[in-house]
């Protein structure tokens, strides 16, 4: 059971702790340098992660000792929570340190969220664990909608979850779909990544997960955890996994988060990276090939140009030829185009473009 | 007691009353606060100096009422030997016929300008009369003086007489067109300055502003009496040396006078003398000696080579009296005094330096930031403070060495007194010291000296801070970690928190200082040179 593992992880921690104090040391743990410097691009894998260099936290140490005392509490409290099988957001878990270390101490354990959230990701890598082994959520975005059978255990109840019967809203994602959760039945040929909510309605409404037997997710802009764990299941499920975002940075970021994970989570790591997922559109060569695309281009921003730059120095980017002629193509022309602007010619063109593009094999790696 | 007689049988006259009285600033009548001040110092030093040649443990008493805007009236009482009637007309009417006045002695006054001075600026200010009442030997009079500036004689009016069984005088004037402030150059702080450099008397101050405060003695013990050397060659000039002539009109020729007037001067030394100044006759009347002349034999002093003069002359504060002194009227965190032995500057005027530095406590409550209390001879310098070589020395001094970073924003005041049988003072004002070379090497060595032991206690004061803080810091989660650990692992809390406890005292307790303490090397300054030893009178 993984939260026994959680628990046991916990734990040991703790027990380490006692022993070094019972030898007469101060008590350390160890984590992992979450520094850029240390983020390196696993090849083999094809995801960003960190490096092998570790860091000590000790807690006679003047710097230290506050933030190691924190992330012990969190560790102890989030034990609890596990035990319990209750879940808080990180806030929830702020609010449950928030008291004053004491009486004469006007100093509380916790003053502002941002001081745990650090905390958390030190304890993520210490030990091993991701958040929601904690029991910790995040908050929810993205929707899913097609052929799909979960089984969710939750508040004592267990429910089982059709994605085909969801309605207009479609199955909201939650932050964890690991602990409690299994994805019973997966009858879908592939996945399609949309990058807006809109377009997700707009295929929903055209029934396009059921006329092309395929899971049509949205994470509503940049992916939540959940959703890029959940996107990692899938695919190794052996699903194709499809993105279609809007040809400027900000759908290239979304993108690329989800392939190779960022660098602010890098320590996250494989399993929350899917480094199979493909880009399907909007490309550049879209403009070309679709002339009523030509009249619905934008003039790209300062951001546009400066993040298509920043891409083309990325090794994890520039490895692939297509990705570099199509980067290079955006600074010369200087154009960009919204995944919306599929809908210009008629509100279901997008899902013959899709299923084009798809057949063709037309995406960028 | 010493008989008072003896003290005054020294008066010697001189008629330069209009002088000075159209020369006012040269007694440091100048500014409303300054003449103030200086009113207030001539009175008071000669009351110190009066009681400890008479052995008396000095109670000054002085007493300022506002009269009206810029009007003041002024009471200075001692406890002293009290003044003769027949002396009394000298002491405060009568220009330049002080006590001190051409005796080479080591005195606060060096001049004897100072009490008469006053009274007549009290009545050129005024048009009043000074009231003076002395009560001496079993008899109190009193009386009013004036100054007769066309003939520099003192006018007396006697008021009263009666038997007492007091010794002392109470000397009342009036001054108008000055000012009271407390500033540094005000009353308090010179009476205050005061008090430190003569921890063996007690002075109180009454004034409109802050009603009555008391500087109380620290010490029983009366300073030994500085006793009278001759004037040695090398410490005077052609001015000097004509004064000598005029005043020791019993000697018939220049080579008696030198040989009676001035140590060091043998029959010997005044053949040597003829060797080298052969256009003066030294046979001649001193009395007929002109000013080239005398330029030429003080020019001769500097040729010829001198027993230096006895040092043993010099009366510093003391040490131990200065750390007293400081404890007792501001309370500092730490005082540190060191105390140079005898030095000559200009080849022969032995002087000794002191200096002491207080840091921190009632310095920081009584306002003091990086504060140089310049003292001569025990009187405190207030003003012309910029020009003198005390203040250069001291500020050239490199405080951040001595972790002291900013020294004017520091809790700390530096006292330097200088002793001397001749402080080269910058000018007639007397409140500045000039930049002799060794003088000014034996106040850096002073202050120096002391700033290392400032330095030492600050960076051990810091260090130990440091630790205390960080102990602190750590202590302060030891409860949260170890309920935390506790429960994370099972253990007992109570073990936990005591074990940890424990690992922090010993950690705290052995971190060693890892501070280094520059000491700066005094071979790399200019020395001062060392007095000449050929031996002692």
């Amino acid at each position: 059971m993984a939260e026994k593992v959680t628990i046991r992880k916990l734990e040991d921690m703790g027990s380490r702790m006692v022993d070094e104090i019972e030898r007469g040391d101060g008590p350390t743990f160890e984590t992992v340098l979450r520094t850029k410097s240390n983020t390196i691009y696993d090849e083999g894998i094809g995801c960003l992660r960190t490096g092998d260099k570790k860091e000590q936290r000790k807690f006679l140490s003047m710097a230290q000792a506050k933030t190691f005392m924190q992330t012990v509490s969190i560790a102890a409290k989030t034990r609890r929570f596990v035990k319990e099988d209750l879940h808080t957001s990180i806030r929830g878990l702020f609010y449950q340190l928030k008291f004053s270390l004491g009486e004469d101490l006007d100093e509380d354990l916790f003053s502002e969220q941002s001081e745990s959230n650090a905390l958390i990701e030190d304890l993520e890598v210490a030990l091993g664990i991701k958040r929601e082994d904690l029991n910790l959520t995040t908050d929810r975005k993205g929707f899913v909608a097609g052929p799909m059978i979960i089984k969710d255990k939750f508040g004592g109840d267990e429910t089982t979850i059709d994605c085909t019967k969801q309605g207009r809203s479609g199955w909201s994602i939650p932050s964890d779909v690991d602990n409690g959760m299994e994805l019973k039945e997966v009858d879908a040929d592939y996945v399609l990544v949309v990058e807006k909510d809109a377009l997700w309605q707009r295929l929903n409404e055209d029934k396009f997960w059921k006329k092309e037997n395929c899971l049509v997710v949205t994470p509503k802009g940049q992916s939540t955890r959940g959703t890029r764990r959940l996107l990692r299941k899938l695919a190794d499920k052996k699903l194709p996994i499809y993105c279609l975002m809007d040809c400027d940075a900000w759908g290239w970021y979304i993108y690329w988060t989800i392939k190779t994970g960022s660098m602010n989570l890098a320590y996250l790591g494989r399993d929350f990276s899917v480094p199979e997922a493909r880009f399907i559109g909007v490309t550049m060569k879209d403009i070309r090939d679709y002339d009523f695309l030509q009249k619905l281009t934008i003039k790209a921003k300062e951001v546009d140009i400066k993040r298509a730059e920043e891409m083309l120095g990325y090794p994890w980017i520039n490895r692939h030829p297509e990705w570099v002629k199509e980067l290079k193509e955006v600074l010369k022309t200087k154009k960009k185009i919204e995944q919306d602007a599929l809908q210009g010619q008629r509100l279901t063109f997008v899902g013959e473009y899709i299923n084009q593009k798809i057949k063709k094999k037309d995406w960028l790696p | 007691m010493t008989d008072g007689d003896e003290i005054f049988k020294q008066f010697k006259e001189h008629s330069v009353a209009e002088f000075f009285k159209k020369n006012q600033q040269m007694l440091g009548f100048s500014g409303k606060v300054r003449s103030l001040t200086t009113v207030v110092h001539e009175f008071v030093t000669n009351s110190i100096d009066a009681c400890e040649e008479a052995g008396i443990l000095p109670d000054i008493a002085v007493n300022l009422e506002e009269l009206g805007e810029e009007h003041y009236r002024l009471t200075v009482q001692d406890n002293g030997p009290g003044i003769p009637k027949t002396h009394v007309g000298k002491a405060l009417g009568q220009m330049l016929a002080g006590t001190k006045f051409h005796r080479y002695i080591q005195q606060r006054g060096q001049q004897g300008i100072g009490a008469s001075g006053c009274c007549m600026f009290s009545y050129l200010t005024t048009g009043k009369p000074t009231r003076a009442i002395s009560r001496y030997k079993g008899t109190s009079y009193e009386l009013e003086v004036l100054i007769d500036f066309k003939t520099n004689k003192p006018l007396l009016n006697m008021l009263s007489e009666s038997p007492t069984e007091e010794h002392g005088l109470t000397v009342i004037s009036e001054y108008k067109g000055v000012s009271h402030e407390q500033s540094n150059k005000g009353i308090f702080e010179y009476l205050r300055r005061t008090a430190l450099a003569n921890p063996h008397a007690t002075i109180t101050f009454t004034d409109p502003k802050s009603g009555r405060m008391v500087l109380p003695r620290s010490t029983e013990v009366i300073p030994p009496k500085p006793f009278e050397i001759k004037p040695h060659p090398l410490g005077i000039s052609a001015h000097d040396l004509l004064e000598a002539a005029h005043h020791f009109s019993e000697y018939r020729k220049l080579s008696a006078l030198l040989q009676n007037a001035f140590s060091r001067v043998s029959a010997g030394k005044v053949a040597e003398l003829r060797q080298v100044v052969p256009d003066v006759d030294f046979d001649k009347n001193p009395s007929k000696l002109t000013w080239e002349e005398a330029e030429k034999v003080v020019k001769g002093f500097g040729q010829v080579k001198w027993i230096a003069p006895a040092t043993d002359s010099l009366v510093p504060i003391g040490r131990e009296q200065i750390e007293n002194s400081f404890r007792n009227i501001f309370s500092p965190e730490l005082v540190v005094v060191t105390e140079r032995s005898p030095k000559v500057y200009k080849g022969g005027i032995p002087f000794i330096v002191e200096a002491g530095i207080a840091y921190g406590g009632g310095i920081a409550s009584a306002g003091k930031q990086g504060e140089i209390m310049r003292f001569a001879n025990k009187v405190p310098l207030l003003f012309d403070t910029s020009g003198c070589a005390i203040t250069e020395t001291v500020k050239s001094v490199d405080w951040k060495r001595y972790d002291l970073k900013n020294f004017d924003e520091e809790p700390i005041a530096v006292l330097v007194n200088l002793a001397s049988v001749h402080i080269p003072y910058t000018g007639a004002g007397k409140q500045a010291v000039a930049g002799e070379e060794e003088v000014e090497a034996e106040i850096r060595f002073a202050v120096m000296e002391a700033a290392r032991t400032i330095q030492r206690y600050l960076s051990g004061k810091r260090h130990a801070h440091d630790i205390a803080n960080k102990k602190k810091l750590v202590e302060r989660y030891v409860e949260q970690l170890s309920s935390d650990l506790a429960d994370l692992s099972g253990s007992k809390k109570d073990r936990i928190l005591k074990k940890l406890t424990q690992i922090i005292e010993e950690k705290y307790a052995a971190e060693p200082s890892e501070e280094e303490i520059p000491i700066e090397s005094e071979d790399k300054k200019p020395k001062a040179k060392e007095p000449e030893t050929e031996g002692d009178e």
